[in-house]
């Protein structure tokens, strides 16, 4: 929106416009590295008489998410007496930047993060390791695709209730329709040609002609395409964005530029989805997307089936990792923290908490019982993507599928310049041209920042 | 004596005046512009990071060489000063025109104008972000997009759908007609307001001289409001630079190539915010600020000269 400048002239409007931008970054920039030096290990943390008040930062979420996490704090306030939570919550867009300017002392005993955030929080010393504060029973029922999400440096520094998973949802009708058999286990995945073979059956049974939904809607230069579009892409392609903590050589490899290329193919088959109701509506055959939207698609009851992603060369790959549970760096109060992670982590907490938002558990005994994920349920396939683990791309094998995503603090570098590298590639750019410069790019920030090693 | 008294007070209080009435502007321009631009210069000197534990390192001209000898870095900041010129070059003189044209359209006493201009104001009226999601609907690629939809109805059928944002040749061209559509009203406004406070006298007496509608539009009606459209090519010229929501709004939620759209000020928030590289940010400033510099300069003697604003 343009405002109406009271001066005609131009150099001081200009330099007002620059310069108020630069004083954001002038004023965090110096904000950083001044506030956030101390506490590199979790050694400030006291075991504490395990009584009295807990500060819980949380992410504001969805209504739902919401309402049942107050429910489980007040079921954990009843099931025990002296301890009581202080639950704070803040709104998703300033949850990061809460914590990174939050001085180590006033960060909380316990707080919410988002997977790809975790390394950097830890580097920033706000984290502490949670082993001798959370009982060994609950670290030993998390998953290993959240156990990895949740591991830095070989240390466990977080525990998640929920889980997040891909698919290629399906339209059955029209699967049908087309004459299609389709795959319902990771191993009778697609083969990325044979993918291309199922777009052309299916292309004809559509109304537009357009069989296939990206989510191009959430654009791929960013998150989404860092991890759940490229991502698994790449993955599966038997590549890597990252090796040794260098990209180059490995974003840039010729797996990559072929699974990328192939990937961008199959733009000529994709719905551009800007209205978001592609797959609702019939317009596509098949949605790739997050386990998120199962609550919008479940409107196509029995029609609605799950499959898994193309297989690029390397067994069919998924993204994991979301938002997990962890303790402030300087925590005085390490045992009642615990204790309340302890209870977050119980199977009704976890039923809790993904029965409001429909997300995978996180935690193995949940995950078996899930009425949704479990076994012989109707998104088993998700559930069952998230218990083959691969661990982080570099162990990644045949036969794992849930990928964590690169554990590294400089992991804001990589998913920026992974997804605009993705997004180049899809618009027609040639890959290996796109992806040197995104390796590059990610290269020189890692040099400049030592690596991003402690 | 008292008289005296009270002059000398007078005199020292004429003293302070002028400073005291102009510290609150000269401190507004100190907080929010001279120490911003001094801090931006600073830190350009400097490899900093975002949220990280390392502490700023002095780098000297590092930032600068980089922005200028590194294949990818120059590049990319060439292409987006590119797209801020191609930019400029026709959002400039097409929106100036079109104002003009606009205002002269609504400035004739008709019954129900005012609901023209209501109309042709309300572009400008509705959020940014909410025109946004209407014209990615419209510029959306494939049979769906409305823009896609109607060359293809008046074409009967023998358009197939471009791929408008997608395209990296179309990208920028697209931002720019919607950019139009949504400022030229605003313009249009000022120009309006000019032509009103032209003397109708001068029309009149160009009538007379069997001056016709377009001589008397030549001869009158320009000359009459020269300033104002001088005083609104610069600003376009300005927000021309500025340029940073229409792109980040409407390519950054797309599958587009970025390159194809960039600006420099989504650059620099890119840079800064997204890779957290506050230094590089900070140095892309400056040359940009110096590059503005240079033109806001030009622009002011160009115009100077003629005798306007």
């Amino acid at each position: 929106m343009m405002t109406i400048p009271k001066s005609p002239s131009g150099a001081r409007i200009l330099a007002a416009a620059a310069a108020v931008s630069i004083a954001a970054l002038a004023l965090t920039g110096c904000g950083g590295p001044g506030t956030s030096s101390t506490g590199s290990t979790g050694a400030a943390v006291t075991a504490g008489s395990g009584e009295g008040t807990i500060n819980v930062w949380a992410v504001d979420g969805q209504a739902a998410e919401n309402d049942a996490l107050k429910k489980i704090i007040s079921n954990f306030e009843s099931s025990q007496s002296k301890i009581k939570v202080n639950l704070k919550l803040f709104p998703s867009d300033q949850y990061t930047k809460a914590v990174n300017s939050a001085a180590p002392g006033d960060l909380p005993d316990v707080l919410d993060f988002d997977g790809p955030t975790l390394a950097s929080f830890v580097y920033n010393g706000k984290m502490a390791p949670l082993k001798g504060s959370v009982s060994d029973a609950t670290l030993s029922n998390q998953t290993d695709s959240i156990k990895s999400q949740n591991t830095v440096d070989d240390a466990v520094y977080g525990v998640g209730m929920m889980n997040a998973g891909l698919a290629l949802w399906g339209n059955k009708k029209l699967l049908d329709a087309a004459g299609v058999a389709y795959p319902t286990t990771p191993e009778k995945a697609w083969t990325a040609d044979e993918f291309t073979g199922v777009l052309d059956k299916l292309a004809t049974v559509v109304p537009g002609g357009k069989p296939l939904d990206l989510s191009e809607q959430y654009g791929f230069a960013g998150e989404w395409g860092t991890c759940c579009s490229a991502g698994p892409v790449i993955w599966s392609g038997g590549g890597t964005m990252l090796k040794d903590n260098k990209a180059s050589g490995a974003l840039d490899s010729d797996a990559n530029v072929k699974s990328l290329t192939q990937f961008a193919s199959w733009k000529k088959y994709t719905d551009p989805n800007a209205d978001g109701l592609a797959f609702t509506s019939g317009r596509v055959a098949l949605s790739w997307v997050g386990h998120w939207t199962y609550p919008t698609y479940k409107a196509l009851g029995s029609d609605l089936v799950s499959i898994p992603l193309p297989n690029f060369g390397k067994g069919t790959k998924t993204a994991s990792g979301t938002f997990a549970w962890g303790m402030g760096a300087t925590t005085k109060n390490g045992a009642a923290a615990g204790k309340f992670l302890d209870f977050l982590m119980t199977d009704q907490s976890v039923s809790t908490y993904t029965d409001a938002n429909g997300a995978p558990p996180a935690t193995k005994t949940a995950l078996a019982a899930s009425t949704l994920y479990g076994p012989g349920k109707q998104l088993q396939l998700l559930g069952d993507q998230l218990s083959k683990a691969c661990g982080t791309e570099d162990q990644i094998s045949d036969t794992c599928v849930s990928v964590t995503r690169p554990v590294t603090a400089g992991y804001p570098v990589v998913t920026d310049q992974v997804g605009k590298a993705e997004a180049a590639i899809y618009a027609g750019k040639d890959a290996k041209a796109a992806l040197s410069a995104a390796a590059r790019a990610i290269d020189q920030n890692f040099a400049d920042n030592d690596g991003y090693k402690k | 004596m008292p008289a005296r008294r009270r002059s000398a007070a007078g005199l020292s209080g004429h003293r302070l005046a002028g400073p005291l009435f102009a510290s609150p502007a000269l401190l507004g321009l100190a907080i929010f512009l001279v120490a911003p631009f001094v801090l931006a210069l600073v830190l350009s000197f400097y490899r900093v990071q975002l949220n990280s534990p390392r502490p700023a390192r002095f780098v000297g001209f590092e930032q600068y060489t980089r922005l200028f000898t590194d294949p990818d870095l120059a590049a990319a900041f060439g292409q987006a000063l590119l797209n801020n010129f191609t930019f400029a070059l026709i959002v400039v003189p097409v929106q100036t025109v079109l104002a003009l044209a606009l205002a002269v359209l609504v400035n004739r006493k008709l019954r129900g104008m005012v609901i023209f201009r209501t109309f042709i104001f309300m572009p400008l009226v509705f959020p940014l972000a909410l025109t946004a999601v209407i014209w990615r609907l419209i510029y959306s690629r494939g049979d769906q997009g409305l823009l896609n939809a109607i060359l293809g109805l008046f074409s009967g059928g023998s358009y197939t759908g471009h791929d408008w944002l997608g395209d990296p040749s179309t990208a920028l061209g697209s931002i720019i007609v919607m950019s139009i559509w949504q400022s030229v009203s605003f313009q249009m406004i000022i120009v309006l307001a000019a032509l009103q406070s032209v003397p109708t006298e001068l029309y009149e007496a160009a009538s007379l001289d069997r001056a016709n509608k377009w001589a008397q539009f030549l001869n009158v009606t320009v000359p009459g409001i020269r300033n104002t459209l001088i005083f609104v090519a610069l600003i376009t010229t300005i927000f021309s630079f500025r340029l940073f929501d229409q792109v980040y709004l409407l390519s950054r939620s797309g599958s587009v190539d970025r390159a194809s759209t960039e600006t420099v000020m989504t650059q620099i928030i890119n840079t800064g915010f997204d890779n957290n590289n506050v230094g590089q940010a900070a140095a892309m400033t400056v040359i940009f600020m110096l590059i503005i510099t240079v033109i806001a300069i030009i622009q002011r003697a160009a115009v100077r000269q003629r005798g306007g604003v």
